[in-house]
């Protein structure tokens, strides 16, 4: 029990720190399209990433599966910037692909990516048998995004009632706001990490 | 033009490119029934380790350790962590201490893992104690944490 505390400790540390600001950007990044009241969608969409991570943890912990690391941490901007693009580019999701419940596939996606980030840092760290250690670090990082999204949304919600007093659809124009910033920060740390 | 503008305050803001590291170190403390020691081994990744210890010889990699990593008997006096070696493995170091166990086993003695707090404020540095038996308790030491008891 005390281990599974720990590594769920380990998890939860591990996303709710500034030092995780690319993970924090890119679930901000997958929120900032939602309002409170779509808070089903958003958890479809974070529960994805989650399923995403962990598949790759525990494929890379058992060592069935290994990447480099300059590769992943240079994709893990890079799927923020995707992200973004997207958020800019779609403003009808009704009338985008599959009425844009394509979101989950994307966040599973790119799930994996951010997973083998976690991964590069934990394989060898981890004892035998890794089962309760890599639960708990899963139900940590869950933990932790909630911890994250409950702070983003508030955040939001805040940024929207200050876009009321002069935009009519501030949902729109927070959309744009906080993807841009995000956006131009994670295409500066993917030049930066950029393998060649 | 404000996008523009919105976008300079984001690089400014952008700072150095950080990766995210992981900063954990994993502490195995395993009681030898047998040889009637404690067995401390430290897993460490070399980089942030040899910069720590001011290298990877013996002596500094010793001095140093013993200096982060306490254990303390039910008694109150500190157990003597002789130097039992290191090796690599990739990009890993274990790390090896030994002391004579007391009579009472592992319960009760006090542990603390201070390693590599000075250079990181977000180490995290697990311990895993074994006491044999198929018992195991794992405690988790973050910076500003004390000595504390193994139950």
């Amino acid at each position: 029990m005390s281990e599974l505390r720990t590594f769920i400790e380990l998890g939860f540390r591990h996303i709710a720190d500034v030092a995780a600001l690319d993970h924090i950007l890119f679930l901000c990044a997958l929120a900032t399209i939602y309002r409170l009241a779509d808070w089903r969608r958003a958890l479809w969409v974070i529960s994805a990433f989650t399923v995403g991570h962990s598949i790759t943890l525990a494929l890379a912990v058992t060592g069935l599966l290994a990447l480099p690391t300059s590769l992943i941490e240079f994709l893990i901007p890079v799927t923020i910037v995707a992200t973004c693009v997207e958020n800019l580019i779609v403003r009808d999701r009704t009338r985008a692909p599959w009425g844009g419940r394509y979101r989950p596939m994307l966040a599973g996606v790119f799930g994996l990516v951010h997973g083998a980030g976690f991964a590069n840092y934990l394989r060898a760290l981890f004892v035998t048998p890794i089962a309760v250690p890599l639960f708990g670090f899963n139900v940590g990082i869950e933990l932790g995004q909630l911890a994250v999204l409950s702070l983003a949304a508030l955040g939001l919600t805040l940024v929207d009632r200050l876009l009321t007093v002069v935009f009519p659809n501030p949902l729109r124009v927070r959309i744009a706001l906080v993807s841009t910033i995000v956006l131009v920060v994670a295409a500066h740390w993917a030049l930066e990490r950029a393998p060649w | 033009m404000v996008t523009l503008r919105i976008a300079a305050l984001a690089l400014g803001l952008a700072g150095p490119p950080v990766a995210h590291p992981l900063h954990t170190t994993l502490t195995q403390l395993e009681y030898r029934a047998v040889e009637k020691t404690v067995r401390v081994t430290v897993r460490a990744f070399a980089d942030d380790f040899t910069a720590a210890a001011g290298g990877v010889a013996d002596s500094m990699a010793a001095r140093y350790l013993r200096s982060v990593v306490t254990l303390t008997g039910r008694d109150g006096r500190p157990l003597s962590l002789a130097w039992c070696g290191v090796r690599r493995t990739g990009d890993l170091l274990w790390l090896c201490l030994e002391a004579r166990a007391p009579a009472s086993g592992l319960a009760g003695m006090r542990i603390e893992a201070r390693q590599l707090f000075e250079r990181y404020g977000d180490q995290i540095n697990i311990v895993q104690a074994s006491y044999g038996g198929g018992r195991e308790v794992s405690l988790l030491f973050v910076p500003g944490d004390h000595a504390r008891a193994l139950p």
